[in-house]
């Protein structure tokens, strides 16, 4: 006999999101529904009639975490449906601020799931902010590669949340010689500091995937060889920035996409009939409860060839650089190997880069409705942003965001695992959930109407 | 307080001949900034230079001894160096920042350190802040007026602007020279000056103007710690010549005296000010 427990909130992520799930006598999720329930954020509404160089800048706003990579996706959507190339050296920093960005956020994730784990060799789990070594300097070396990529953001990208240099048709300046050698130290500080830490972080996964048990809330919870296993394959499209529609050979697909209802994905109304008090940060939710999450979620259910994907460096690795480790942990050690590629990235386009070349297309068409599309491989995953310019101004605004392409794929990898791992299952994502909230299903007169704010 | 908070203050020239040849005064500013520059204090500075047409500033951030020296001189219009603070951090890649600006301009760069909204990573970078004392500012085309239509000489022909000794002097290439009574570019001002009750620039790290002290030399105000640290390092390395204050003419008693001139002046106006328009009057800025 199943019975069902709500996780919510979900906690140590970015944004709003619980987790309803049917678990057998033993603790086994048989069906696990993971949902954002951030409220909507309409930004693909407020674009609509606003300029191309206004759009780009709102999108940024959806959220902190990876702005750089909403800037830049919606800045080469606008490119892309108004069919402008943009100059060498602006491309390089603008590759330049994806690495940067990438960098802190993995850096950002590291402190987050390190609760989760032991140190090596002892039953202690890690607490980032102890003042106790080793962990002390492990947090030291993480703020500082945080510093290094915010930095290195800053100059190259004029902020390092909101970017303020990346506009339609390139960047509004160009580094100057003196600063392009200052992200170069930068750099090569961080690449050390990187691999020091890669090589940390992935000591003390190694070290929880040969455990049997993990503690939560006071009981040993045994660690189930597949953790987070799923079969949903992969998308990404390119290993380090992205793709659009202006390139020769695209690799993102936008006819291989389709948008469901979360009403067709997610499980129907349910009412909590478990509960447990002692589960970390107040306990699941009261038995008795209802939960309804298809009328919950907040997100679109988009699938790539009729079926969800996973997104994110596993995804990445797999498809460009045959990586094969599946589940929790092989998702976790993809997200730490990115951390010198980032590095060693910023170095190669610093060596490329010319201070006194010029950064702005010499003509910016204003655009004649036509569809463009770019992709860009946020920390997180492909964040595709779809737009239509006309003399301009945006009409069609989409953005297609990483976490929103996770949910149903980490729903399905949580089937397996004891409930209380869900959670684990769920911070492997690297979940950043406000900007994957674009849907509203409100009960209109009895009747259950989906309406999608976009459109 | 008319003078503000300050540590010393002292009489003071360049001895670069380079610096003098083209300075307003005693090339203060000039000679401060090259020295710290070349002394590792700051990593460039911003200042001000000439824009696109005569005599229009343009702030700028000069990373080399040339480039600070092509901003010698006053130029007697509103130019916008605190625009660049938070670029001088971003693309141009500084740490250490230089920055020389009117009275208000330190109150802005203070106040941006205190709050700062829209300078992210900026207050720390800011190693030193010049003031300069400044009585009132002009818009371009009160200066473009003053020298084209009341003094009847062309912008471009100028080889200097002054005001001292109660005059507005304008000093051609070609060696004409006119003054103007400060009566008549009284109504040129900036009206935003008005409501200003700082003269000697109170929150630089080191203020500096001609008032106090002979021609060719300047009043310095040494204000804070690291002000007087670049102060005191650069007149050991030999940079400057100076006179205690009290052994010159005018001396600080003018500067005191100019300076309670404008307080009370302006304090005046925010009074006036209060009953202007119809029933609601114009917001005293300091309360």
């Amino acid at each position: 006999m199943s019975k069902v427990v709500e996780i919510s909130p979900t906690t140590r992520h970015e944004g709003h999101s619980k987790l309803v799930l049917k678990i057998n006598d033993a603790g086994i999720v048989e069906r696990g529904d993971w949902l954002s329930i951030t409220p909507v954020r309409g930004v693909e509404k407020l674009a609509i009639g606003k300029t191309m160089e206004q759009v780009p800048k709102i999108a940024s706003r959806v959220c902190g975490i990876c702005p750089i990579a909403h800037t830049l996706a919606a800045t080469e959507a606008m490119e892309a449906s108004i069919g402008c190339e943009i100059p060498k050296d602006a491309h390089l920093l603008r590759v330049i601020l994806q690495c940067a960005n990438r960098l802190h956020s993995i850096a950002l994730h590291n402190i987050l799931i390190l609760p989760d784990f032991y140190i090596p060799g002892t039953d202690k789990k890690i607490n980032p902010f102890t003042k106790e070594e080793p962990v002390r300097s492990v947090a030291k070396r993480i703020q500082r590669l945080r510093e290094i990529g915010q930095t290195i953001g800053e100059i190259a990208g004029g902020e390092a949340v909101h970017p303020s240099n990346p506009r339609v048709g390139g960047m509004y300046r160009n580094v100057t010689e003196r600063a392009k050698w200052k992200m170069y130290d930068l750099a090569k500080e961080g690449l050390v500091l990187a691999h020091e830490q890669m090589e940390f972080m992935i000591a003390v996964l190694r070290n929880f995937q040969k455990r049997d048990w993990t503690e939560v809330g006071g009981k040993q919870i045994p660690i189930p060889k597949d953790l987070g296993y799923h079969n949903q394959g992969y998308m990404a499209t390119h290993p380090v920035y992205g793709t659009s529609s202006l390139d020769e050979d695209p690799t993102w697909k936008p006819e291989r996409w389709l948008e469901t209802r979360p009403w067709d994905w997610y499980m129907g109304e349910v009412t909590i009939d478990f509960e447990d008090p002692t589960y970390p940060i107040g306990g699941t939710t009261k038995a008795g409860t209802k939960a309804w999450p298809q009328m919950e979620a907040c997100t679109g259910v988009p699938t790539y060839d009729g079926q969800p994907v996973e997104v994110g460096p596993r995804a990445r690795l797999v498809l460009f650089k045959n990586y094969d480790e599946k589940g929790t942990i092989g998702q976790h050690i993809a997200r730490q190997m990115e951390y010198p590629d980032c590095l060693y990235s910023i170095i190669k386009c610093l060596d490329e880069l010319n201070p006194s070349a010029k950064v702005l297309a010499d003509k910016i068409p204003q655009g004649d409705g036509s569809f463009g599309w770019a992709a860009n491989e946020a920390p997180r995953g492909t964040d595709v942003h779809l737009a239509r310019v006309k003399d301009g101004r945006v009409q069609w605004f989409e953005m297609l965001v990483p976490t929103t392409w996770n949910f149903p794929t980490c729903s399905r990898a949580l089937t397996g695992a004891p409930w209380q791992l869900a959670e684990l299952v769920v911070r492997a994502y690297d979940p950043c959930v406000s900007c994957a909230t674009h849907m509203i299903v409100v009960n209109e007169e009895n009747r259950i109407v989906a309406q999608k704010l976009i459109q | 307080m008319v003078l503000g908070k300050y540590k010393t203050v002292v009489s003071a020239r360049s001895t670069d001949k380079e610096i003098l040849e083209k300075s307003q005064d005693g090339g203060i500013v000039t000679q401060l900034f090259v020295f710290a520059l070349e002394n590792g204090y700051i990593d460039g500075a911003i200042v001000t230079g000439i824009g696109d047409r005569p005599w229009k500033p343009r702030p700028y951030i000069a990373t080399t001894k040339e480039e600070i020296l092509a901003a010698r001189g006053t130029k007697y219009n509103i130019s916008p160096n605190i625009s660049w603070i938070k670029e001088a951090t971003r693309s141009f890649g500084l740490d250490k920042v230089g920055i020389v600006g009117t009275p208000c301009q330190m109150q802005a760069i203070r106040k941006g350190q205190l709050y700062p909204i829209g300078l992210r990573e900026v207050p720390d970078k800011i190693a030193l802040a010049i003031g300069i004392f400044c009585m009132e500012n002009f818009p371009y085309k009160s200066i473009q007026q003053l020298v084209e239509d009341h003094a009847g000489q062309k912008m471009q022909a100028v080889k200097k602007m002054e005001i001292g000794k109660g005059k507005f002097w304008v000093y051609t290439e070609r060696g004409n020279v006119v003054s103007l009574p400060l009566k008549i570019t009284h109504k040129y001002e900036q009206p935003g000056c008005h409501v200003c009750l700082d003269y000697v620039a109170n929150l630089g790290d080191i203020s500096t103007g001609s008032v106090g002290s002979p021609d060719g030399w300047s009043t310095v105000f040494i204000r804070t710690k690291k002000g007087e640290e670049i102060w005191n390092r650069a007149i050991a390395a030999g940079c400057f010549e100076t006179t205690p204050i009290d052994q010159v003419k005018p001396g600080l008693e003018l500067v005191t005296k100019l300076a309670n001139e404008k307080i009370t002046k302006n304090k005046k106006y925010i009074e006036e000010r209060a009953s202007y328009g119809v029933n609601k009057g114009l917001r005293n800025p300091y309360i």
